[in-house]
Formats: C-alpha cells, structure tokens, sequence
C-alpha cells in the first residue's frame, strides 16, 4: 500500500512532464521554443529533434516549412507528439542511437532540456555523434539548464533554483540536473560556439553551435 | 556528515531512487578476457555488487547502466532498464574496445525490460541472464557455461533480506500514517507515538515470521500475527494496565486494522509474491499465464528467466509449460523474452508484485508487446 502511494505520485505523465518544466523554467520555455522556431532554424530546412518530448518545438518547427524527425525515449511521449504536430515523423529511439542515422543529413538537432537528463559519458557520446550527423554548416541547437559561469550568477542561481526544484517536484514530481560548463564541454568535442542567450540569471541558456 | 545523512537514507528509504553516476567500473585487475557484467544505477545495488565481487576475488568489467537511479527489477518492469540501455551503456563506455570477447552477463531480475534476443541482433554481443543473487556469480562463472543453474535463477528471501525488508515496510507505513494519526493527538495524545512503537516492531516481525505466519494471502498473514499481538497484550493489560473494557477493546481493534494493514503491504516488499488488489480481496487467483504448445520452440527462455520457477518442461513433449501458476508474479520477464510469443496471459489487468507496474497498467514490457501485436508500430526514420 505505501509503496503503491509512492509510486502513483511518481508516476510519469507527458502533461505533468510539460506542467513540471513550465514551473522549473518559469514559463521561459515556452519563449526558448518560440525563438529557437523563429531566429535559430532556417525556413524548410530538415531539423532533428533529440528528446521531442510532447512535441511542442516540433509543431513550432513545421510550421516554418521544416522537415522534423523528432526522437524519444519514452513511448507515451511519442504518442503525444504524434498528436500534436501530426507533420513531423517521430521514432522510439535513445539520444546514444543517433548514431544508426545516416551521416550529413541534418542541417539542425535541436534539443531541449534533454542533455540535462544524460549522463557525462552519455553527453559525450552524443556530441560526438551529432557532429557526424549534421550537414557541413548545420547547427546544433541546445536549450537546458545550465550552472552558471559567474559567481554572483550561481549565487543567485542556487537561491532561486533550488526552492523551484522543491516545488517542480512536490507539484510534478519532474527532477532534472543542471549541466556544468556546458560550452567548454562542446568545444572539448570539437564545436565553436555561435551564439548564447541567458535566461533567469543564467541557469536557462540557449546555445548555438557548429562543428569546426 | 553527508555520508551519514545518505547512510541513513539508504538504510530505510530504499524504496525511493538514488542514482549513481552510470559508466565502466573496473573491479579488481580485469584483462581481455574478464567478464563483462551489467547492473542498474541504483546505489545500493552498486555498493552490494561492488563488495560481493571484491569479497570473492572476481576480476571483472562492470557497466552501471543509466536506469535513473532504480534497480534492476523495478526498472524493468518500468522501462527504464530496456536492450536501449544496455545498448546505450555498451556504446557510451567503450568496453567492446576493451575486451577481446564478446559474452555479456546481464542480470536475470531486469529480464521484465530487457529482450535478450533484440539486443542479440542489434549489437555484436552474446548476452545471456546471469543469476538472480550476486552471491551466486561465482559459481555460475566457474560453472562456465551460458546457463545458470536452475537454482541460481530462484530469488530467495533470507532472514537477513527480510529483516532489512521488514525495517523499511515499518519505516514506509509510519512515514504513510504520521500525518493522519497527528492529527488525532488532538482527542488522543498519546496515540500517535504509540502507534508507530506498534507498527515498526509489528512491521518487522512480520516480514521476519512471514513464512510461518497462518494464512494464504499477506493481509491474512497480518491479521494471524496480529491476534498473536492482541492476545499478549490482553494478558499484559489483565495483570498491569488496569484499564477500562473499553479501551482494551479499542486497542485490540486498532492493533488488529495495524497489522492488517501491514500484512497487506507485505508483499510488495518481498521477491517473491504478487501485490494483487482482487486476489487480496476477494480471494481468487487472478493471475493466469500460460504456454501455447503449438508456438513454443523449446528454447527454455522462459524458464531462464523466470525468478520463482513457474514453467517446466513436459518430458513428453518437450515442450515448456506452466507447472507452478501459484508462484508467478506476473513480472512479464517470460513474455518479453518469449522468441514465438508462444505466452499468454492476464497480466494487463493491473496484476504485479511490482509497485510501479501495479500501477502502470500492467507490465510496460507485457504492454509495449502487445502493442507491437496490434500493428501500431511508429514509423521508423
């Protein structure tokens, strides 16, 4: 009996996935996908969306003319997303299978708070692959919390975070965890950083960028 | 003073996740030819396997698979420990850079997530179910054969399991009950503090005695302690409590709901039976599997993967069937790794010893398959 309470509060539902990450992003989420849709992806070009979740970016996406391949992990997911941008293609498949994709054949992969959820060899990994995957001059796209890099910004950050992960979780039972210096990491895997948007005091960043 | 605070966690709260960093451990000295063994993320589950092989010498490869810090069992009955995970953990370590071999030893309890012959066909690697207790890896490796020995693949439940069990369904069902029972301090003030001295010791007891306690079912196996429970404290009350008849009778009755309740929590802590609301409730055998002789190859999946040893072979035949119904835990590990989908089953009805697919509408896996049976398959890029 305990152990069934437990576990209904938490069990995961892709409306109380949305509901959590609108809460830990202060509604910034929404504004995050909208931009992504509107400045960072070029008109009908093919776009791969690792981790599309409820497919909100996608539907966005197709309706600049893109092509979207979304992929996920979770089925349920899926088959929301399948609902709500009925254009894209989506496939059950894990960040770490990009790699059965064909090579340069994307010019974008976006991915919003997803590489949050993988572990470091698993971050690794995909960077690794995504380079591959991309078309010369394609970008990789990447929206997610990130620890910021200035002192007085984590100090602020910890303080403003941490209560709204308490609550994300009390209300949505989501739990994500925020990627450490994340642009040195991409450039440890070969990427040039194009540009950044900080959001929240720096623990949300939008970062765009290439493979050298 | 963190070390403490997680130690403490970890002693009476390991029915919530507590991931580790997923990636390649090295136990002992592995060389080229060191086995390769895959486990969950989950802390505990880490540390035991870690220390089990350090305490019997083995030397080997270890892959701690990403399952979002919940074991082996769990995970798979929820579908967070799949042949995608193993996969991704197979990739992201680079251990096929690192041993000259191929044999991949998964843990035969995440056999409800992990299909052996999907990830058979989409890596290069020879994956086969080691045994259910880590205890037994040592004799299965000198063994050296792909099969594990039939008793190596029944989960036990020992006295020190049941202990620690017992200590963590008592800490559960007081963490359940503190609120409700704060709130009658108000009319009774004593009563919430003497009900959680009732219920942990109570909560122990009855894991540590479960196999001896009179009844079928968990909450019949409550109640028979708890009439023992009663009766000790009716002898008690007779020559030193000196209380009114009434109070006896409202103590007796609340020890009795107590250890109901309790009893019917037992089985979700244990390996070895099935949380089933019907079948706890109104008595019946609810839970059905069964072979369907034209379809089954022989191929003793079933059996291998199968923690409480519900099929057999038929001598005739040779075929496998269902010899132990009363055994199955509906965990789905034979269904998902059934080649011919030869099994079927009942299970969808909500039917697991899993707390997580008890409530997730049967077993993720069981789900997912028939699913692929009804052609709703999501286009593939």
């Amino acid at each position: 009996m305990s152990t069934t309470v437990y576990m209904k509060l938490l069990e995961q539902t892709p409306e109380k996935y949305d509901r959590g990450m609108r809460i830990l992003t202060l509604g910034r989420i929404d504004d995050i996908k909208q931009h992504i849709a509107e400045t960072c992806v070029k008109r009908n070009s093919k776009v791969l969306e690792i981790g599309c979740g409820t497919g909100k970016l996608a539907a966005l996406l197709v309706q600049q003319g893109c092509d979207v391949y979304g992929i996920d992990i979770s089925k349920p997911m899926l088959e929301v997303a399948s609902t709500n941008a009925p254009q894209a293609q989506f496939a059950h498949m894990a960040a770490t299978q990009i790699d059965e994709l064909e090579e340069a054949c994307f010019d974008h992969i976006v991915s919003t708070l997803v590489f949050s959820e993988l572990s470091k060899d698993e971050l690794d990994y995909v960077l690794d692959d995504a380079r591959r995957v991309l078309k010369p001059g394609g970008t990789l796209i990447v929206a997610d919390e990130m620890v910021p890099s200035r002192w007085w910004q984590r100090l602020v950050f910890y303080f403003v975070r941490l209560p709204l992960a308490a609550l994300t979780f009390l209300l949505t039972q989501n739990t994500t965890h925020a990627l450490r210096s994340f642009e040195a990491r991409l450039e440890q895997a070969g990427y040039r950083v194009r540009s950044t948007r900080q959001y929240l005091f720096g623990s949300l960043g939008l970062v765009v960028s290439e493979p050298v | 003073m963190w070390d403490l605070l997680k130690d403490f966690w970890l002693l009476f709260g390991r029915l919530f996740p507590f991931p580790v960093e997923p990636g390649l451990r090295k136990v002992g000295d592995p060389d080229r030819s060191s086995p390769v063994l895959v486990t969950c993320n989950f802390e505990l589950t880490v540390r035991e396997v870690l220390s089990t092989l350090k305490r019997d010498g083995i030397d080997a490869w270890l892959l701690v698979a990403p399952t979002k810090g919940v074991n082996a069992w769990c995970a798979g009955g929820a579908g967070d420990f799949t042949a995608d995970t193993v996969i991704s953990i197979i990739k992201t370590s680079g251990i096929s850079k690192l041993v000259d071999h191929r044999r991949l030893i998964l843990p035969q309890l995440a056999a409800n997530g992990i299909n052996i012959w999907d990830l058979r066909d989409r890596t290069d690697w020879r994956p086969r179910f080691g045994p259910a207790h880590i205890k037994d890896l040592k004799a299965y490796l000198e063994r050296n054969k792909t099969l594990t020995e039939r008793k190596h693949r029944l989960v036990d439940f020992s006295v020190k399991d049941r202990f620690v069990m017992g200590t963590n369904l008592g800490f559960n069902v007081c963490l359940l009950l503190i609120l409700p029972l704060l709130a009658t301090s108000y009319w009774i003030p004593s009563l919430w503090w003497k009900s959680l001295l009732l219920m942990f010791p109570l909560s122990v007891a009855c894991s540590l005695l479960v196999f001896w306690l009179p009844g079928k079912v968990g909450v019949q196996k409550g109640l028979s302690l708890g009439l023992i429970v009663a009766a000790i404290f009716v002898v008690w009350a007779h020559f030193f409590g000196g209380m009114t008849p009434w109070a006896l009778i409202a103590w007796v009755g609340w020890i009795l709901l107590v250890s109901a309740f309790v009893g019917y929590d037992m089985p979700s802590w244990s390996p070895l039976w099935r949380q089933d609301l019907k079948e706890l409730l109104l008595g019946v055998n609810n839970t059905h599997v069964e072979v369907v002789p034209d379809k089954c190859i022989t191929c003793h999946m079933c059996d291998v993967v199968c923690p409480t040893g519900v099929f057999g072979r038929n001598p005739e035949t040779n075929k496998y069937e269902v010899v132990n119904l009363d055994a199955c835990e509906a965990c789905g590990a034979c269904i998902e790794n059934c080649p011919t989908d030869a099994i079927v089953n009942n299970f969808r009805e909500g039917v697991c010893s899993c707390p997580t697919c008890f409530i997730i509408d049967g077993v993720s896996s069981v789900k997912s398959k028939l699913d692929q049976q009804k052609n709703s398959k999501l286009p593939i890029i």
